[in-house]
């Protein structure tokens, strides 16, 4: 507990930055949501016909998962804010159109009658009759959306957006707990704080009369309704300044010399969109953005084609296979050299490889080695059958991970295999859950549980040397760029890179503070 | 002035009025009245175009009211509904002054009328005008929606069952201060009922109607007295207008053909005459059945000369009732001056009935019987 207020308190900066990200973002999107839903809302009330599809569609976009949604987005819409707030629109839709729908057709036909019957004109029967008698319920959704966007807005970090989420998805990849509350906690208090505060709209907006009084007098409800609008107001202006600060904010550093660095999101590339940043920053004019966490290589590639990013760092053996979708060969070069020919096609310039081979690698602990007796892959084969494999989604999907490895010992069958989600399956090997696991050459992780490192004998893998990637108009338009990262591409071997992930991901030292202690203490900068 | 030209309205295939034919007159209470079904709400609706006829036409002030704007037509025309029809989300204020607030009338000038009118079914403008309808009990709701529909000085007022919901005592105070906002404004008011004890209470004029058709339409007191059909009768109640005796007129229970003799003729025929219908009294016509005097046995028995014409005879009639007087006025009568016989005599003095005791007993007593078997009191 001590521990946990102490990290909180050591990442005050950090936390309260991404909530008035996270305000910024959900405010945003509620409030567009109200201005679609709520118009959409009353045009089925008036158009019978159109309620049930309208509805029905409404239904449906809820059921997609959000993750697949966000997915969906990046090839429209890109990674970042623009997307998140999108999705998050979406999937606030349903309450308000609903409750507008509800709300407006469940007004008493009399009373309808007799706004038409009195002289109103059909417009005015909308706005001071049914909207009036429909608010409560109307209210009732938003609050409700905005409720559930405080905690679907966690998902923006999937694309880089930000928010609370940063620190959740962080926290899960490096299995720390106190980063992960760090971001689950805020956001719980600001979904509570919402729901107060809309409360408070849905109480204010129902008239005295339909109010239950619970025994209180004319006079104290009127002064409770006063304090009541205050709060109101205040958080309001609130959020405003929030969304006005970012604004300015972002008008104000839209205009130096500037680009944005895009990273995966795992501990590795934590660090080096830190490292990248802070040395080009260092060797140049340019401002480095960084937009860490941006999910796994395809959300940055797309990214990255689509101009989201400038540059990110990926690896030869992920662009050769799974990119380019090449089968799986040992010649280092010629898959680097495929890798940079192919790619220009699509406007991105791979500069030099770095020193390190991230290679994919199977991990057991040495209590299976020992009971095994294993020493290489190749041993796992006759083992197989009484193995379980613990291994990430991607490499269960990536046709030079398993695919390749099914190929190459054509007798290796797992007894099963469970897909999961990073650091995870760390976890579950520490708990004899799994028994092998897949993992990076330069995995901190691997030191932290002590595991046995089986060795590819016969290059089942593809080599996996990290290698920036830059948009090619990026490198036209800062052509010092590429001189600058050729010189910190080499001093990055396996070994650096190992200890800067082990400094993270053991050490739970923050990535950004890694990075640059390696920078001043290798005189890089 | 409202008319309605051979107005039809079907719902699909259901004809829920048929071809039906009335004038409003102007400044009068006019209530529609009939079982539920009969079309009287349907009409009401139409003349506010919250329903479109399918065939005829509505005529107001000669214009056809298709052609008038449907919210400055509905703007002239107060309504009120069951309930009230007032917006719980809007205080009383708000609610009265909804339509002048929209046309931009003077904020002043409203108010000055909101607080005349609210004194005018006695509620105090300042208890009650911050309120909410919710706060206030169903006949003070239902005086504020009466007062909202006259609030924009509307020539007519379209009223649907207002007061239905209310309890007895509420519903007759509401009765009496309508009756009284209508002699004040002389306004146009069109009242849909299905209670004809308020229809009587409240009405200028009442058209029954029955499945889309028009049975009668004329004055309470006609209807009362004479219903057109065994249909209204029933309706009407064969009793009901034992709840408005002042309907009942002489001529509805006065014998039509009393006992009379010819000023000439002797004392000794009168008797014969007497004997002969037996009866007590003759009444003396002159010329063109003109009442000259009244002839009894006391009269007949003092004199001694049976030759003596009658008109020497006679006395003097002290006590005529007319033929429209009010079965009120004759009882009146009758216990100030202890008369057993008043004739019925016309404006040019001809005699054209007799009211005796026995007679105005078996009227009263009629009140009590079950069903009469004739026609109800057409006494002849």
């Amino acid at each position: 507990m001590i521990k946990m207020f102490a990290y909180f308190g050591a990442h005050s900066t950090q936390i309260w930055k991404l909530t008035l990200e996270h305000i910024e973002m959900t405010a945003i999107a509620v409030c567009i949501a109200i201005l679609i839903g709520v118009p959409l809302g009353i045009l089925i009330s008036y158009v019978r016909k159109l309620d049930k599809p309208v509805i029905g569609a409404a239904n449906v976009v809820q059921a997609i998962p959000s993750m697949a949604l966000l997915g969906l987005g990046i090839p429209l819409l890109g990674i970042g804010v623009l997307p998140a707030v999108v999705m998050v629109i979406i999937y606030s839709l349903l309450p308000i159109v609903k409750n507008t729908y509800t709300g407006i057709s469940g007004i008493d036909p009399q009373m309808v009658e007799a706004a038409n019957g009195i002289g109103l004109t059909p417009r005015q029967v909308l706005t001071r009759v049914k909207i009036p008698m429909a608010l409560p319920v109307i209210m009732a959704g938003v609050r409700i959306s905005a409720v559930t966007a405080v905690g679907l807005m966690t998902m923006a970090a999937f694309i880089g957006a930000g928010g609370l989420g940063y620190l959740v998805f962080a926290g899960i990849r490096t299995t720390n707990n106190y980063q992960i509350l760090a971001g689950a906690n805020p956001a719980c208090i600001l979904a509570l704080l919402v729901d107060f505060l809309m409360g408070l709209v849905e109480k204010l907006v129902t008239p005295i009369s339909l109010q239950k009084t619970g025994g209180i007098s004319r006079a104290q409800m009127k002064r409770k309704r006063k304090r009541e609008k205050f709060t109101l107001a205040a958080a309001l202006i609130l959020i405003c300044a929030i969304i006005a600060g970012g604004a300015i904010n972002n008008m104000v550093s839209g205009r130096d010399k500037e680009i944005t660095i895009g990273g995966k999101d795992f501990t590795e590339q934590f660090i080096l969109v830190n490292l990248c940043s802070d040395y080009i920053e260092a060797h140049t004019d340019i401002n480095c953005f960084r937009k860490e966490n941006l999910g796994g290589s395809q959300v940055c590639y797309e990214a990255l084609k689509k101009g989201e990013i400038d540059m990110y760092v990926d690896y030869t053996g992920t662009l050769y296979g799974s990119v380019l979708k090449h089968d799986g060969t040992d010649d280092m070069e010629g898959v680097y050299n495929t890798c940079v020919r192919e790619m220009k096609k699509q406007n991105i310039t791979l500069t030099r490889q770095c020193g390190f081979n991230n290679t994919y690698t199977l991990a057991v602990s040495h209590r299976i080695a020992k009971k095994y007796n294993l020493e290489t892959i190749e041993n796992l084969v006759d083992k197989s059958s009484q193995m379980h494999l613990g291994c990430s989604l991607e490499f269960q999907n990536r046709h030079d991970c398993m695919d390749a490895l099914e190929k190459a010992y054509p007798g290796l069958k797992f007894r099963k295999i469970s897909a999961m989600d990073g650091s995870p399956r760390f976890v579950a090997l520490a708990n004899k859950e799994v028994d092998v696991i897949d993992a990076f050459a330069t995995d901190g992780m691997l030191l932290k549980y002590n595991l046995k490192v089986l060795k590819d004998e016969d290059h089942v893998f593809p080599p996996y040397y990290a290698v920036p990637c830059f948009s090619s108009d990026t490198l036209k338009k800062y052509p010092e760029l590429r001189e600058v990262v050729d010189k910190l591409a080499p001093k990055l071997t396996d070994e650096v890179m190992m200890k800067l992930n082990y400094q993270v991901d053991v050490k739970g030292r923050e990535p950004k503070d890694v990075a640059r202690e390696y920078l001043k203490r290798e005189k890089l900068i | 002035m409202i008319q309605l030209i051979e107005v039809t309205k079907a719902f699909k295939n259901n004809v829920v009025l048929d071809r039906i034919s009335m004038d409003f007159h102007d400044g009068e209470l006019t209530v529609l009245i009939g079982p539920s079904g009969c079309g009287k709400t349907t009409t009401l609706k139409m003349i506010n175009r919250l329903l479109s006829p399918t065939g005829g036409k509505i005529i107001i002030d000669g214009q056809n009211i298709e052609s008038i704007d449907k919210v400055k037509l509905r703007r002239n025309m107060g309504y009120v509904i069951q309930q009230g029809g007032l917006f719980p989300h809007m205080t009383i204020r708000q609610n009265i002054e909804i339509i002048e607030k929209l046309e931009g009338k003077d904020e002043y000038q409203i108010l000055k009328k909101t607080e005349r009118l609210m004194e005018m079914v006695d509620m105090d403008p300042g208890e009650f005008l911050e309120r909410y309808p919710t706060e206030l009990s169903g006949g003070q709701q239902q005086r504020i929606g009466v007062i909202r529909a006259l609030a924009n000085d509307p020539e007519y007022v379209l009223l649907d069952e207002p007061f239905s919901a209310l309890d007895p005592l509420t519903r007759s105070s509401l009765q009496d201060e309508l009756t009284e906002l209508h002699r004040k404004m002389g306004k146009t008011m069109i009242f849909v009922t299905h209670d004809m004890d308020e229809a009587i209470k409240i009405a200028d004029r009442i058209c029954i109607m029955k499945d889309g058709h028009i049975l009668q339409y004329d004055t309470p007191e006609e209807i009362l007295r004479r219903p057109a059909n065994d249909f209204v009768a029933n309706f009407v109640g064969f009793n009901r207008i034992w709840d408005s005796p002042e309907y009942i007129r002489v001529e509805d229970f006065m014998i039509r053909e009393p006992v009379t003799c010819d000023a000439e003729l002797t004392a000794k025929r009168c008797i014969t005459k007497l004997t002969m219908h037996h009866v007590d009294t003759l009444l003396v016509t002159g010329n063109e059945n003109r009442l000259m005097g009244i002839i009894n046995r006391k009269s007949l028995y003092s004199n001694r000369q049976p030759e003596k014409p009658a008109r020497d005879i006679m006395l003097p009639v002290k006590y005529t009732a007319h033929p429209e007087d009010s079965i009120l006025d004759v009882l009146k009568m009758i216990d100030q001056t202890d008369v057993s016989n008043v004739p019925v005599v016309d404006d040019l003095g001809r005699l054209v009935g007799l009211l005796t005791n026995s007679n105005l007993v078996s009227t009263l007593s009629r009140q009590y019987l079950e069903e009469p078997t004739e026609e109800v009191l057409e006494n002849d």
